[in-house]
């Protein structure tokens, strides 16, 4: 698939998150009891119910930190100097989400899910071209986190979520700089839906 | 590192002694607003900003929002004073008259939540002075170089803030609001770090911890 058309066609962006199993949304019962939005009303989930829920978040926050992984290896071979450096950063620290992830869910009990063997990545044909979906990850990233928040029903998840998303949201800025645009251009950072 | 590991705004004492310890030896190695002699008083920063939210509980969220619309408030002053100086070039001042609009557009959405669950404001603060709630040494900046550092603490701040703010809200939006601002400040600080000569991505976990 040509990057334009994945970045500018919403169907595309929706069909290869749910192809490539990234599905923070996607929820069973469970999930979407915790998700449930009246606070006057909240869904009351027994001990074991709560952390299987908040292990199906983890998950798909995973699921994400994997395919940013993936994605800045396959792109790195396209980039040189200062940007190839930038991007060995952002994969040192989506690595370090992605193993706090893990670590998080087993420490819940549950079973992390593993990377992918293959991704099917829009083509990549410049530098540019990895800056642009690079940033379209992290932007995806970021909404998923934010609309996970929520959810979680151990409260230091929050936190340590929230310190994600503001490093997501770093290397947003860094991006969006290395292609020419402003680096902080709004005063609340929300992300791009999958 | 496994996610519950990370503490919230109730800090130990021993953790906060490590905290001052490391921030003393950064000092006393030069590494203090950019050389700059930094007051005593401004070392616990963190600690001051952090013990205020962990106050802020147990009321619901108005407290916490309240607090909140003071440290934007204070921001802005600062904001303000810096720009209004001699010390910036013209093209960090266009830089921070840009996140200046950004702390006050944080102000007034948190002003708006938190009157629509029935709180009052604060007061504003009035002047300087009251940014030393939060960081004490705006007084003591001298330089292009001690402007971007003294920012770079108070946005750094803000960021913990936020980051404990998440295990005290409760109201989901609210969750995603204070989340979507505290990532704007880290966005702030990538520009400051890289303005000041600094590394702009040093946490994998941006907590607010330096």
């Amino acid at each position: 698939m040509e990057l334009d058309h994945f970045l500018r066609d919403p169907q595309s962006r929706r069909r290869f998150f749910r192809m490539t199993g990234v599905g923070v949304a996607g929820a069973s019962a469970v999930l979407l009891g915790a998700c449930s939005d009246d606070t006057k009303n909240p869904v009351r989930l027994g001990p074991d119910e709560s952390d299987q829920a908040d292990v199906e978040i983890l998950n798909g926050l995973l699921d994400l930190e994997f395919m940013a992984i993936a994605a800045y290896k396959a792109g790195a071979p396209k980039l040189g100097g200062e940007r190839l450096g930038i991007v060995k950063v952002f994969l040192e620290q989506e690595q370090a989400h992605a193993d706090g992830l893990s670590g998080s869910i087993e420490e819940l009990d549950g079973k992390p899910n593993r990377a992918k063997s293959d991704y099917d990545f829009p083509v990549l044909r410049t530098e540019a071209d990895v800056l642009r979906f690079a940033l379209d990850l992290e932007n995806t990233a970021i909404a998923a986190y934010i609309d996970a928040l929520p959810k979680f029903s151990e409260k230091k998840l929050r936190s340590t979520a929230a310190s994600i998303i503001t490093n997501e949201a770093e290397h947003a800025s860094v991006l969006l700089d290395a292609l020419g645009r402003e680096p902080v251009p709004a005063a609340f950072v929300t992300g791009k839906a999958a | 590192m496994a996610f519950v590991a990370i503490t919230d705004g109730a800090a130990s004492t021993a953790e906060v002694a490590a905290f001052e310890r490391d921030r003393r030896e950064l000092l006393r190695r030069g590494f203090g607003l950019g050389g700059t002699a930094l007051v005593a008083s401004s070392i616990p920063l963190l600690w001051s900003v952090r013990s205020a939210f962990a106050e802020a509980g147990g009321d619901g969220d108005a407290p916490i929002l309240a607090k909140a619309i003071n440290l934007e408030r204070v921001t802005v002053v600062a904001y303000d004073s810096l720009i209004g100086g001699e010390l910036l070039s013209p093209s960090v001042r266009r830089v921070l008259r840009r996140f200046r609009a950004h702390e006050q557009e944080h102000a007034a959405t948190l002003t708006r939540s938190l009157t629509s669950l029935g709180g009052t404001p604060p007061a504003p603060p009035e002047g300087p002075a009251d940014v030393d709630q939060v960081v004490e040494g705006l007084r003591d900046v001298r330089s292009q170089e001690d402007a971007l550092s003294f920012l770079i603490e108070l946005e750094t701040a803000a960021v913990a803030a936020y980051f404990d703010a998440q295990a005290k809200l409760s109201e989901p939006k609210l969750l995603q609001t204070s989340a979507s601002i505290m990532a704007n400040e880290g966005q702030h600080l990538v520009v400051l770090r890289r303005r000041a000569g600094r590394d702009p991505l040093p946490n994998a976990f941006e907590t607010g911890e330096q």
